[in-house]
């Protein structure tokens, strides 16, 4: 059994080799003649802007977790559509008891707002950025 | 079925909880409306299993179910449930009566300071009776029969800011308290012999002869008869204490101090019969001797106590002397081998002293705001001296008084006819089968049927006199009976049912002769017999036989000397002839005797408790005086010099020890705190090493 | 494994299935509910629960089965903590009805992890291949760091949920390292067949065997806070809601135990059919030493840092390391006594800390304190209170005449009966059972002794919670009485499938 690792490990070692030849040839090889354009960092053919560490939007997250759930959904389906003759109704109800827990997530974000991008209404809108509090805010700043 | 038993039991105590926890609620909302709702439902209940009960017409007829309580080792106690015809006759009473009495109460105790814990103890009275009825072995019964003295107690002591009321709840209590170490001496005698307390268990253990050997022949040499007679008699002081027999009985009248709706249920009806219910639950296994001496302690007190109560002004004071007669009367049944005799005055017995009572309520109630009304706080409303005359006020009242009064006295036509009949009868017929022993040699057993009927006469006589002093004549107190009127329905409706249930017939049918206890009752009661197979002269067929011969003469006898009782009150109360007042100094001694109680009070309290209380002060004087003194101190005072040596050691190593031991946890526990950084960084590096130890450690 | 199989499988999942509704039928009303309505979320779900309670009892488990290839087990052992945990669920959302950290929020959520989280703990306690152990197990992870950090705009609850998922997600990884060195030795996930391969085959280095089993138990430790894995308790604890923090110290845990005690003593016995009354280890493995090892220490440490506490919360976090010590007692032992006195402890423990839990959450609440020397004359002040939590206190150092004795006899005579092996761990454990006697009735000593004074106005507990602490209270000083039912109920639920 435990030979079989064997095999991998000197896969891996191989791989890890290859990998620094290619890298160590390419050095000595290759000319060095170097300009500014060419040591600036690639970003799709745009000029680079502000640090490399900035914030991202946490909302970006949010559409990315939901776009792997609905990802993961096809993922599921495919294979299913592909043998779903040959399994009959059965399968047909469990696909979509399936994709009905699905739509239930996808009422949930739809309702909790995150499927748009700038929100409908604020979210806290009794909290501490609600109208009223603002205004109470700037009363207080003008009778100071 | 079972269920319908548990809710019967548990039902009352839901009330108890209700009218305790919601006191506000319940007086300010009529909230006594929950509890005799409650107390309705359980009278369905029992109604309900008593029409099961009809329905299989069975002597026989029984269910029972058992859990385990607990184990410890060998040795296992059950709590249990058994349902047969006397239980359930016996819940129907409990309810009817206990329901009675809670709508009676409604007027009776209005604007009571402790209205709702009034009701609240009622339930909880109700409760630990049905237990008591319900129970399937001596333990259990044991359990709920001091629940039920609590109640009592409780009750009795309502009104407690009276210095009476709180004596005689005391008083009642520990005289109880007399009778049932007896009784627990007389359980652990059958649990140490037969290892069980279920009933049946007992029954069959001493049928199959399991008491005959080993530890059963003790003290006895090697009859087992010796050990049993005790267990039986021991048993029975239980049934002493609660149902007031002599000379346990001083108690009873003492507790006319509680309210009088009470005194109707628990001193008349229902706790006081759980002596005799006790007592027909261990029949079987009384022996010849323990018989005797349950029939003629049954007999002294059914005579003694009706002597009493002839000369008692204090109209709760005859009832209740008359109370223990009666009581006296069913023991004395079960002595003599009347069982069915006993139990069925035990049932007719609730159904019209508890009638006399609440109707006796309803007078002094009248009494009472009559006084009320003219503002007289001295006079007493118990009096009978201040009554006469109510028979134009109070025409209710008055006929239920005299419906009970003729039942009582045995008159043809009402259930007490019947049921003291057949227990006169029984103890013709027992000193007539008296063949053999002391018993028979004198004659002795001849006194039973004497006491009885005895007892018969002066009942009939102390009955009509109170009658005709309460309710014809002349009033001695105009300004009363002026204000005087009838109760309200509330408690007229009570009274009417149990005055009705004093009629014979209900007890009869189907057969309907009111000469004859022929009926349902004694289809579905039995005489059981005796279980004790070993030395026993009492032979059911022998009795039963003698018992019908006895039947007639009896019944003859029973009539005349109730009519000679009611004749000679006639006689002095209503007509008149004879001066009371001149025939009480002619009998002189025998007057103030009865008038005294026989001087059983005083007699306990210079007979037993001073001299105990004088040998307690004796020593107490040698306890401290001597023992402790010399022996107790002296001892001390050198122990003090050796410990305050071993002291210093102490303080030093033992002491040292311990707070060295205490330091080090303590100081564990600081300095662990401190691996606590609150950084996951170094939780993670923690953890690590944890497991790279614990492999290592394992590993190798 | 065919269809008509998995749709068989499928009628013995009826609570599962229950729930799962549950939890759909929550998320949609909650979409419906505003802020001020949402607690009706938690009305639903407590109301769910007591359905999926009913549909447990009303399995039939005298003939076990394994479901989906084996990969859930369908027995009287898994139901027995399914109860236990629905028990639990059922009180928690109870009190947090109560509970004032989480007024004045949506809550909607709240009510909906905890469901997905009962969800896990099902199938964790009834899992029987790696897989299904290791993914239940993260289903109440996850779920377990999101109810940590439900206090949004609270920094401690954020903190402790981020040091729960650092430390969980490491542990679980080396977990699953371990799984996978185990799944390299025997070629299989299956517990049944890794335990017939392990049994048959002897020649494996046993510190091979050894580090796959210390990998994996890493997992496990860390759900039942064993040391030392416990680190994240006290942060967790004192971070996360009160009614949280009381669930996680108990459903989560006797979960973890469950899954824990199935996989020891099906996987690494030599016979592999823990129904066995006597099991022995494997020959090449002495994990009960290990354990035995990890029991001792987890409840020294318990014990010894939970004497300096001085905060009721970190207080009785650190005593919960200390019981998961005792209720190891019960894993070494590798006897049918073992095994239902931890089912007995399981149950009594889940009482009595949420029990005491919530008289702390109440007493936060009414008296706006954690500090322990602020209880001073609480006991005169609201006699319920005090009496409950002298109750609960007595329980847990395991004084009689409470549950809490029975179940630590239990364990004791459990430890005793298979001779002197482990005599040295109850010693050790009766010394803890001293330490801990002086912290839990130090909190009696400062409501009663420290000042007696009675006060005029008695604080009156709302009577709802009031009737939530007697339901507690009253299995907990009346359960072992009567017949001892819980006992015979544990007894009769040591039944494990095998296949």
């Amino acid at each position: 059994m435990l030979e079989h690792y064997g095999t991998a490990l000197a896969l891996g070692i191989v791989g890890f080799l290859l990998m620094y030849a290619a890298f160590i040839i390419q050095k000595l090889v290759g000319p060095k003649n170097s300009t500014d354009v060419k040591l600036d960092t690639y970003e799709c053919g745009e000029e680079p802007e502000g640090e490399t560490w900035i914030q991202f939007n946490v909302r970006f997250y949010v559409i990315a977790l939901i776009f792997i759930i609905f990802d993961i959904e096809v993922v599921f389906l495919f294979p299913w559509a592909v043998v779903f003759k040959d399994l009959g109704f059965l399968t047909f109800i469990e696909v979509f008891v399936f994709i009905s827990i699905l739509v239930v997530g996808l009422a949930y974000v739809w309702k909790k707002g995150d499927l748009q991008w700038v929100k409908m209404k604020l979210k806290y809108g009794t909290g501490r950025y609600s109208a009223s509090n603002l205004l109470e805010k700037e009363n207080l700043k003008e009778a100071a | 079925m079972i269920t319908v038993a548990l809710l019967i039991l548990l039902l009352p105590l839901l009330s108890f909880a209700i009218q305790i926890f919601f006191r506000k609620f319940i007086e300010s909302k009529n909230g006594e409306w929950i509890s005799i709702g409650i107390q309705l439902t359980t009278l369905g209940l029992a109604f309900y299993l008593f029409a099961v009960m009809i329905g299989h017409y069975d002597p026989h007829f029984r269910i029972e179910e058992n859990v385990t309580w607990f184990n410890l080792g060998n040795f296992s106690l059950e709590m249990g449930i058994l349902i047969d015809n006397i239980s359930v006759i016996m819940l129907l009473v409990v309810a009817l009566i206990s329901s009675l009495v809670h709508i009676y109460s409604t007027e009776y105790m209005k604007g009571d300071i402790r209205f709702s814990r009034y009701y609240g103890f009622l339930g909880i009275f109700t409760f630990s009776m049905n237990g008591i009825v319900l129970a399937n072995n001596f333990f259990m019964i044991y359990v709920f029969w001091e629940l039920v003295g609590l109640s009592s107690y409780l009750l009795i002591g309502h009104w407690w800011e009276k210095n009476s009321a709180a004596d005689a709840s005391k008083k009642a209590f520990i005289t109880n308290r007399v009778g049932d170490i007896g009784m627990f001496m007389g359980l652990m005698i059958i649990m140490t012999v037969l290892g069980t307390l279920n009933y049946q268990g007992v029954y069959t253990g001493i049928a199959s002869g399991e008491w005959e050997g080993g530890i059963g022949t003790l003290f006895g040499g090697a009859n087992p008869h010796t050990l049993l007679t005790w267990a039986g008699i021991l048993l029975f002081m239980g049934a002493v204490g609660k149902s007031a027999q002599f000379p346990l009985h001083i108690w009873l009248p003492d507790a006319m101090e509680g309210p009088t709706p009470v005194s109707a249920l628990i001193h008349a009806a229902t706790m006081v019969a759980a002596g005799v219910y006790l007592t027909v639950r261990i029949f079987p296994i009384l022996t010849p001797d323990a018989m005797a001496t349950v029939a003629f302690i049954g007999g002294v007190t059914a005579f003694y106590a009706a002597t009493i109560a002839i000369t008692q002004n204090d109209i709760k004071k005859v009832l209740a002397y008359s109370t223990v007669s009666q009581l006296g009367y069913m023991i004395m049944a079960l002595g003599t081998g009347a069982y069915v005799a006993g139990f069925f005055h035990l049932i007719t017995h609730a159904m019209f002293k508890a009638g006399l009572f609440l109707a006796s309520g309803s007078v002094i109630h009248a009494m009472h705001h009559a006084l009320h009304d003219i503002k007289d706080h001295d006079t007493d409303a118990q009096d009978m001296r201040n009554m006469g005359g109510l028979k134009s006020k109070m025409p209710y009242t008055y006929l239920i008084f005299i419906v009970a009064s003729l039942s009582i006295s045995g008159i043809p036509f009402f259930s007490g006819f019947l049921s003291k009949d057949a227990i006169l009868a029984g103890s013709w017929a027992y000193a007539s089968t008296a063949h053999e022993g002391w018993l028979a040699s004198m004659h002795m057993a001849w006194i039973l049927p004497f006491f009885g009927f005895g007892a018969a006469v002066i009942t009939a006589f102390y009955m009509f006199r109170l009658i005709f002093m309460t309710f014809f004549g002349e009033s001695k107190r105009p300004d009363i009976f002026e204000k005087m009127h009838e109760s309200p329905k509330a408690m007229t409706v009570p009274l009417m049912i149990l005055a009705a249930l004093s009629l014979f017939f209900f007890y009869t049918i189907p057969s309907i002769n009111p000469f004859s206890t022929h009926g349902w009752f004694s289809h579905v009661i039995e005489n059981p017999g005796t279980v004790v197979n070993f030395g026993s002269t009492f032979n059911l067929e022998h009795f039963e036989h003698a018992n019908h011969e006895a039947h007639m003469p009896a019944m003859i006898l029973s009539l005349i000397v109730a009519t000679l009782g009611i004749g000679f009150a006639t006689l002095v109360y209503l007509l008149k002839k004879v001066s009371a007042e001149s025939l009480a100094s002619k009998l002189g001694v025998l007057y103030k005797g009865s008038f005294n109680k026989w001087y059983m009070d005083e007699f306990y309290i210079n007979g037993i408790i001073r001299p105990f209380l004088k040998g307690c002060d004796a020593v107490a004087l040698f306890d401290m005086e001597y023992y402790d003194h010399y022996l107790i101190n002296g001892a001390g005072r050198n122990t003090k010099k050796v410990s305050s040596g071993v002291g210093v050691a102490d303080d030093l190593i033992v002491d040292g020890a311990v707070n060295f031991s205490g330091y080090i946890f303590q100081w564990l526990g600081w300095s662990l705190k401190f691996i606590q950084t609150g950084r996951i960084q170094n939780y993670l590096i923690f953890a690590l090493i944890g497991v790279v130890a614990v492999f290592l450690l394992n590993a190798f | 494994m065919n269809l008509s199989q998995i749709v068989q499988d499928l009628g013995f999942l009826t609570p599962e299935i229950l729930l799962t509704g549950l939890i759909l039928l929550a998320i949609i009303y909650d979409l419906f509910l505003t802020k001020e309505t949402s607690i009706r979320t938690g009305y639903l779900a407590i109301a769910g629960m007591a359905i999926v309670l009913f549909s447990l009892f009303a399995q039939n488990v005298e003939a076990s089965q394994g479901l989906f290839n084996q990969m859930v087990a369908y027995d009287g052992y898994a139901r027995y903590f399914k109860i236990i945990i629905t028990l639990a669920t059922i009180l928690v959302m109870w009190m947090s009805f109560q509970n004032d950290e989480l007024k004045n929020r949506t809550i909607g959520e709240y009510y909906q992890l905890m469901l997905v989280l009962v969800f896990g703990m099902f199938f964790l306690v009834s899992a029987t291949n790696m897989l299904s152990i290791y993914l239940s197990l993260e289903i109440v992870s996850i779920m377990s760091y999101l109810l940590a950090g439900y206090l949004k705009e609270n920094l401690r609850s954020n903190e402790s949920a981020i040091k729960y998922v650092v430390f969980g997600g490491v542990s679980s990884g080396i977990m699953l390292y371990g799984i996978s060195l185990i799944y390299g030795l025997t070629g299989s996930l299956n517990i049944y067949e890794i335990q017939a391969s392990l049994a048959a085959n002897a020649a494996i280095s046993p510190a091979l065997l050894m580090l796959a089993f210390v990998l994996v138990f890493v997992g496990f430790g860390y759900k039942i806070a064993a040391v030392p894995f416990h680190f994240w308790t006290p942060d967790v604890y004192e971070g996360a809601p009160a009614t949280i923090t009381a669930f996680l110290s108990v459903a989560p845990k006797a979960a973890g135990f469950a899954v824990l005690l199935r996989f020891l003593n099906t996987t690494l016995t030599l016979s592999g059919d823990p129904n066995n009354i006597a099991l022995e280890s494997l020959s090449n493995l002495d994990w009960p030493t290990l354990l035995a090892g990890v029991s001792a220490i987890t409840m020294t440490v318990g014990n010894v840092v939970a004497l300096q506490q001085t905060n009721i919360k970190r207080m009785l976090a650190y005593s919960s390391i200390a019981h998961a010590g005792y209720m190891l007692m019960g894993v070494v032992v590798m006897h049918h006594n073992g095994v239902s006195a931890i089912l007995y402890y399981a149950g009594i423990y889940t009482l009595m800390n949420l029990g005491a839990f919530f008289v702390a959450i109440y007493i936060k609440n009414a008296f706006n304190t954690e500090t322990i020397s602020d209880y001073t004359g609480l006991g005169y002040k609201a006699p319920m209170i005090g009496i409950a939590m002298a109750v609960f206190m007595f329980s847990l150092t395991g004084l009689p005449p409470t549950g809490g004795f029975v179940a630590k006899f239990y364990l004791f005579r459990g430890l005793v009966g298979v001779g002197d092996t482990f005599i040295w761990l109850a010693i050790v454990g009766l010394i803890n059972g001293v330490v801990s006697l002086y912290y839990y009735l130090r909190v009696l000593y400062f409501m009663y002794f420290k000042e007696m004074n009675f006060p005029d106005v008695y604080h009156r507990a709302p009577l709802q919670f009031n009737i939530l602490i007697v339901i507690i209270i009253i299995p907990l000083l009346f359960g072992w009485m009567i017949g001892d039912p819980l006992s015979t109920w544990t007894a009769s639920a040591t039944s494990f499938f095998v296949p």
